[in-house]
């Protein structure tokens, strides 16, 4: 495995979590604080 | 939080220019949600004032007194009653509108008997001229027992007066304007004796108000201080009287109008706008001239873009040392980031057009308009806002509906709102109406793919009133409801205003969706990529084997491994599983993978469809668009983005949930899996068949 191939593997694990975490483990926001932030779950 | 930092709260009726002045205050130094349009929710920015004192500014949902009626407004008294909220104010703004004081006072005095340094703004004072109005502002603050800002949002004066008094918040009276205890003298004087350290006004809030109060318990109070229903309401009644009574006594000398100096041209154009004719065929003829706008203006940009992405593509592949990672970063990560950019003119000109109609009043006139019409569908007026927000987004949208009181039309809103479209369908229909409907002009100025796109518009919406329609028949749901709208003055929309909104909205859309677009776009290079068994690590012997008694060119050849590869890698082989259902609709293997991969985000479909293109397309057709449009199925030898499969496709994301977002929000929305599963099931099994009984016809 040459250092490019590494590096894509690497980008690909971190694609991998970050989905995960978006719609999976998605934090849950109370009323209160929706809207404060730039992410409120949208897209 | 620095010591130096100071809570302001902006407060204030619907359409007193409350957005403005938080735009004035904090400019683009906001934290906002991906909202549409109207304030629904907190919004925070942050302004540097004289003296080196800086502020978070809180921009509060309007409200038009502390008497709650929706969850909206009970936003606004849970934090004004918890001291220990990080967000209550150091002082309050009220905002008002110098033509409509009268009635914008009423939650002025109410904030000041929370005994919380108020200042009152009075806006749109450059508009006092033209109504021949005049204020004695020391008159005014002396028996309002406060500071008066007398200010223009829109023209932008009397902010910098506006800093210098909330700097000095302290030396602002925080004396009441009423005395709560002639509401009912006895009765508060014992709940005085039972809690002598609570503020008597604060007491009250608590026990007419659907909240909590610090330690103490509504259920508390209230089992101490028995009230029926019916006496609370009288006793409501009866403060709301004895304010405006206050109110009327301060303004009979602080306020005069000369009515032969006013100019109605309001009520003029009112009578126009809101005509039961005329007022339907100016709003349709406006909306018509936006979606025309919308692909007109845009096609410079858009192909500009689309060839920048199509050069970089290339030149990645060109000039990188060749290897996997530049095979991602030229058919994956380049590819997948242009799909969603080369949106960017359409969605920031969709969001330009809802705001100069939400800031020029029309708006306003639009849900007054429609209420109407709604009503016969089982809606409220108040269902309009939600409808046209969902034009953005769904979520906001959905989350718009909690100042809709009744829960049945609230519930139907929530359930029909999925069906407008959202900017997330924009870039799908935009790709698919530019490969499958002729750019041809009618009349030689009606552009077909405009109309096209209005149409989907129209259809969306119709969609969501015919199925709210059915919902009212079905829900049975009783409770009252009432209609009230305020219609704002007509103003110019400003530009700064505006061009925040269209900033906003298109920034929240790109770094929401685009990270998600981006993400995708990785995994399905990696499965478009690789791929299990014989058939794709020899790809190339298979092919030299096919071709082997007629030779191909060296591009063509290179092309047909692509191709192969592509066949049978991972995604390729996941398409070819759900073909067979999706075949009818007239989709091939690598629509229906877009159609999956766009489950989560409807917005991801035309990155899927750029990321497969890349890897196993052709390289003479470099943009997106082009690659599209030359994508032939082996089969037929027909083109894959015909008319048929294109207006399959359209109708298919017109009616189909995508999003899955949406589905978490109406959960949360409803507090029950029930309706989101209901509403998931309805909506993709119509966008099916509608998509089947399409392609059937047309084919």
């Amino acid at each position: 495995m040459d250092i490019q191939e590494i590096i894509a593997f690497i980008a690909l694990g971190i694609a991998l979590a970050f989905l995960i975490k978006k719609f999976f483990f998605k934090k849950r926001k109370s009323d209160k604080n929706c809207g404060s932030g730039d992410d409120c779950g949208c897209n | 939080m620095t010591n130096q930092n100071i809570n302001v709260a902006l407060i204030g009726n619907p359409n007193t220019g409350k957005t403005s002045v938080f735009n004035q205050l904090t400019g683009l130094n906001q934290q906002v949600g991906n909202y549409p349009g109207i304030t629904v929710e907190k919004k925070i920015g942050f302004c540097k004032l004289p003296n080196n004192v800086k502020a978070n500014i809180l921009d509060l949902p309007g409200t038009y007194s502390l008497n709650a009626s929706s969850i909206d407004e009970n936003v606004v008294i849970e934090l004004l009653l918890n001291k220990n909220d990080k967000l209550y104010p150091n002082v309050a703004l009220v905002v008002t509108d110098v033509e409509n004081l009268k009635r914008n006072l009423l939650l002025f005095t109410q904030i000041k008997d929370l005994e919380i340094p108020t200042i009152l703004v009075i806006n749109m004072a450059d508009r006092m001229k033209f109504k021949g109005i005049t204020l004695d502002i020391p008159y005014l603050e002396e028996h309002l027992k406060t500071k008066i800002a007398l200010i223009s949002s829109r023209k932008g004066f009397g902010i910098d007066e506006l800093k210098k008094l909330i700097v000095s918040y302290k030396t602002i009276s925080s004396e009441p304007c009423l005395n709560a205890s002639s509401i009912d003298p006895e009765y508060f004087d014992t709940l005085r004796k039972t809690f002598p350290n609570q503020l008597l006004y604060k007491l009250w809030l608590v026990i007419t108000q659907d909240v909590n109060f610090l330690n103490l318990d509504r259920n508390e109070i209230r089992s101490s201080f028995t009230k029926s229903h019916s006496d609370l309401k009288r006793l409501q009644q009866k403060e709301t009287i004895k304010r405006y009574q206050f109110i009327n006594d301060v303004l009979k000398e602080g306020l005069k109008i000369d009515t032969t100096i006013a100019k109605d041209f309001r009520s003029k154009l009112d009578r126009v706008l809101t005509h039961k004719v005329w007022g339907y065929v100016i709003f349709f003829l406006i909306l018509f001239v936006i979606f025309q706008s919308i692909f007109e203006w845009s096609k410079i940009p858009m192909d500009f873009i689309d060839g920048t992405f199509a050069t970089l593509s290339t030149l990645a592949a060109e000039e990188l040392p060749a290897g996997v990672l530049t095979n991602l970063i030229s058919q994956g990560i380049i590819p997948g980031i242009g799909g969603i950019l080369i949106f960017i003119p359409q969605i920031a000109f969709l969001f330009m057009f809802i705001s100069i109609l939400e800031e020029s009043g029309y708006m306003s006139r639009v849900v007054f308009l429609m209420d109407k019409i709604m009503r016969k569908f089982g809606l409220s007026g108040k269902s309009v806002v939600p409808l046209i927000s969902g034009t953005a987004c769904a979520i906001p949208a959905i989350m718009a509906t909690r100042n809709i009181e009744n829960w049945k039309e609230r519930l139907i809103t929530i359930l029909v709102t999925p069906f407008t479209t959202c900017s997330a369908r924009l870039p799908v229909y935009a790709i698919i109406i530019a490969l499958v409907i002729p750019d041809n002009r009618v009349f030689g100025f009606l552009n077909m793919q405009g109309m096209t796109l209005m149409l989907l518009y129209l259809l969306g919406f119709g969609m969501a009133i015919f199925s709210a329609y059915i919902l009212n028949k079905i829900l049975k749901i009783k409770g009252k409801t009432y209609f009230v709208v305020e219609m704002p003055n007509y103003k110019l929309p400003l530009f700064k205003n505006v061009g925040i909104n269209v900033i906003e909205k298109t920034k929240a859309f790109i770094f929401g969706a685009g990270k998600i677009i981006l993400a995708i776009s990785i995994v399905l290079w990696f499965l478009a990529s690789y791929g299990p068994g014989e058939k794709f690590n020899n790809a190339e012997t298979i092919v030299t084997e096919k071709t082997k008694n007629n030779p191909l060119p060296e591009a063509e050849f290179e092309n047909a491994v692509a191709s192969q590869k592509l066949e049978n890698s991972y995604i390729g082989l996941m398409g070819k599983a759900i073909e067979p259902a999706i075949s009818p609709l007239g989709y091939d293997w690598k629509i229906g993978i877009a159609i999956i991969s766009s489950f989560a985000a409807r917005e991801v479909f035309v990155g899927t469809l750029a990321t497969i293109y890349s890897v196993g397309g052709s390289d003479n057709e470099v943009t997106i668009k082009n690659k599209m449009a030359a994508e032939i199925n082996p089969v037929t030898g027909e083109k894959i983005f015909n008319f048929a499969s294109g207006i399959s496709l359209l109708l298919f994301y017109a009616f189909a949930l995508q999003c899955a977002s949406t589905l978490a929000v109406t959960k949360k929305e409803t507090n029950s899996w029930k309706w989101p599963a209901g509403q998931l099931i309805f909506m993709s099994g119509f966008a099916y068949v509608v998509a089947l009984i399409a392609y059937q016809i047309l084919k």
